[in-house]
């Protein structure tokens, strides 16, 4: 316990390549409109690329998959915290209209 | 005297939480630093929404530059790992040229964002243009100082590898100064498509 599982260079290369990948299809989704969809429906997509990608980053250069569950849970703690105060950003938003 | 100095990583000192302290306290900072980014990035959001008429860019950003600039910090994220790997293979020439290049990339990032901001000064545009450009400006300033703590960090790793014997005491920091990069990265993951693309 307590040693960090690093991934190998080949698996670094391959994340690499997703994280290219997805950030250039969210600048072609948002840039080309070849989507049929709204500006907040082609927002949502490329907001949900971008979770993709941050989670590719910290699952797999931050070794958050193989390192003891309590990082994960230091590292959920302010998503908890945000998602409390965008709760009451937004409800506080709906209620003015 | 035995002068020979292991390049092997320090053994792990036990703690009761079984994560090593140094390991620890980076995540907990980086979980501050969740917090500070978010709050400025939802001051943004909810501006937004507020907006009656939201200026934008208006054309002043160009996305290709943003694209390749996200492409660069990506790419340096990766290198670091690749550091990481050399640095569990023993490989100390190659975590001096993968910390070299983290620390490059990341250079590169600054200076064009710094051309970027160059271009728009020249353009008359500064943070009080509209609000737009108030965000703009904290969001990215604010990234780039944490961009530019990040290389810092990057070079004094740099500096251990000069020699063994700091190394062999001080390996372990390269994994605090990777975690510390790839945080950088992941806000910028964020930062772009919101300033850039929406």
């Amino acid at each position: 316990m307590g040693e960090p599982s690093h991934i190998s260079a080949r698996l670094s290369l391959i994340v690499w390549a997703w994280l290219a990948g997805l950030m250039l299809l969210g600048v072609i989704l948002s840039e080309l409109s070849i989507l049929p969809l709204p500006h907040r429906g082609v927002i949502a997509i490329v907001a949900g690329l971008s979770t993709v990608k941050a989670l590719l980053v910290a699952r797999y250069y931050m070794h958050l998959k193989g390192d003891q569950r309590l990082l994960a849970f230091v590292a959920l703690g302010p998503f908890l915290l945000i998602a409390l105060a965008l709760s009451v950003i937004f409800s506080s938003t709906l209620i003015r209209l | 005297m035995d002068r020979a100095v292991s390049l092997q990583s320090p053994p792990t000192v036990s703690t009761c939480t079984g994560v090593p302290n140094g390991k620890l306290g980076m995540w907990l900072f980086l979980a501050s630093e969740v917090m500070f980014f978010t709050g400025l990035m939802g001051a943004y959001v909810v501006l937004r929404m507020s907006h009656p008429a939201w200026p934008g860019s208006d054309g002043h950003l160009n996305v290709w530059i943003g694209t390749c600039n996200t492409l660069v910090l990506i790419c340096s994220s990766t290198t670091i790992v690749l550091a990481l790997a050399a640095s569990e293979r023993q490989n100390l020439p190659a975590v001096r040229t993968w910390l070299l290049l983290t620390a490059t990339l990341g250079s590169v990032f600054l200076v064009v964002k710094g051309f970027e901001y160059a271009a728009k000064f020249s353009h008359h545009i500064v943070p009080s243009t509209n609000v737009f450009w108030s965000c703009y400006f904290a969001l990215t300033a604010f990234h780039a100082l944490h961009v530019l703590g990040g290389i810092v960090f990057n070079l004094v790793v740099l500096a251990y590898t000069g020699r063994p014997a700091w190394w062999a005491s001080r390996s372990r920091r390269l994994e605090l100064a990777g975690l510390y990069w790839h945080f950088v990265d992941i806000v910028w993951i964020f930062l772009f498509p919101m300033l850039y693309l929406f």
